[in-house]
């Protein structure tokens, strides 16, 4: 009986690893898709009018800088 | 950009031009054109009766600097509402606008930024021929107040299918299909997991060569009818039936829509007590001019506009 008391303790204690094993796991995932996440918005904040004008800049007929910064 | 789009409802027909053998040719149900997109239901009702009504001066010059590319600069000095109880309260503010479109049959880039920091962003691209990514994000500094949305556009012979993911956890779903060559049905459905929301609706758009009926309803408690009619080849009505079941709040409008060869005008009037216009006049190639005026009887608000638009 005691050896039984002692399997069923050993059971649970391994299903509880494996628990926190799952919910830490789980819990990584998470943190890196946020930090992925925030840094797009960042890179999508600072960088997507420039990567606009860089992708006019380079369609046929290509115009020059002066064009770009003239306000005429 | 103040370009003069004609309201008549978009059918992609495939029957014969003639009327009367269109009358006697037998309904083809498999072979039927395809429908508007879904969140486009309401389009012509849409163009007709919500223009763009600002307060203040706007000035917009758009430079082209080639076939594909172009930049606008924006000017707009005008009071915006902040909505601090227990009434609205007007602040005067001015912003710039930078802004650069880049436009290809396959791929659309538009962004603009204030002054403040905050950028609008919209990004179209086919991805194969019947597949589209939209997206479109609004980007600020404050930490909690940028948002995004992407849709995947599907394009059938007959039907379109759309999924939209977006940030805050929304998923959302739509389809519409067309049953007969002048009905087309779809149904949308949404799940937003930070507010905890979720919805379905369906709508039904009924079109003809001369007027457009649609109904949209919406488990938020939306009931949208909308109905346009071609009177002539410069002038529609159009009238719509908003009905909010949930907080019992209805508002119906009436309003029309004339296209003449150097200016559009638009006016409506409101259940609510609101009068409104929008004029965009031609005044020569390249030059709009854009007069808005929208009066709250109710609230006694007044708001009067004005603006250029150069370029084109």
């Amino acid at each position: 009986m005691g050896s039984k008391a002692a399997a069923k303790r050993k059971s649970v204690k391994k299903k509880a690893a494996a628990k926190e094993e799952s919910a830490a796991a789980t819990k990584f995932v998470k943190e890196w898709s946020t930090w992925a996440m925030k840094k797009a918005k960042v890179i999508t904040h600072y960088g997507f009018i420039p990567l606009v004008i860089i992708i006019g800049m380079n369609s046929d007929p290509k115009p020059s800088i002066a064009q770009l910064l003239s306000p005429v | 950009m103040a370009t003069l789009i004609p309201p008549s409802p978009a059918t992609e027909t495939t029957s014969p031009a003639s009327p009367a053998a269109a009358e006697q040719q037998k309904v083809d149900y498999l072979n039927m054109p395809c429908p508007v997109p879904y969140e486009e239901i309401h389009r012509e009702a849409m163009m007709s009766l919500k223009p763009e009504i600002f307060e203040g001066l706007r000035f917009d010059f758009l430079k082209g600097l080639n076939q594909k590319f172009s930049l606008s600069h924006s000017v707009m000095m005008g009071p915006t509402e902040v909505p601090q109880a227990p009434e609205l309260v007007k602040i005067p503010t001015a912003h710039y606008e930078f802004g650069a479109n880049y436009i290809d049959p396959k791929l659309m880039l538009f962004g603009r930024v204030m002054t403040d920091g905050r950028v609008n962003a919209r990004l179209k691209c086919d991805l194969t021929e019947n597949l589209t990514l939209k997206g479109t994000a609004q980007l600020a500094h404050e930490p909690h107040m940028s948002h995004g949305v992407f849709h995947f556009d599907y394009k059938g012979s007959d039907y379109r299918a759309q999924l939209q993911l977006g940030n805050g956890a929304l998923v959302g779903a739509s389809y519409i299909q067309s049953v007969t060559p002048h009905l087309s049905l779809g149904g949308e459905v949404f799940w937003a997991g930070q507010h905890r929301k979720s919805g379905i609706g369906y709508a039904a758009r009924y079109n003809t060569e001369k007027m457009v009926a649609t109904a949209q309803v919406a488990s938020t408690g939306m009931v949208a009818l909308g109905y346009v009619q071609k009177v002539s080849e410069k002038v529609s009505l159009a009238s719509d039936l908003m009905y909010n079941y949930m907080s019992r709040d209805v508002t119906a409008s009436f309003g029309y829509d004339c296209i003449l060869r150097q200016c559009r005008l638009r006016g409506k009037i409101d259940s609510n007590g609101v009068v409104s216009s929008f004029l965009e006049e031609r005044l020569s190639m390249g030059l709009n001019f854009l007069l808005s005026a929208e009066i709250d009887h109710r609230k006694k608000d007044y708001k009067f506009g004005f603006g250029l638009t150069v370029g084109e």
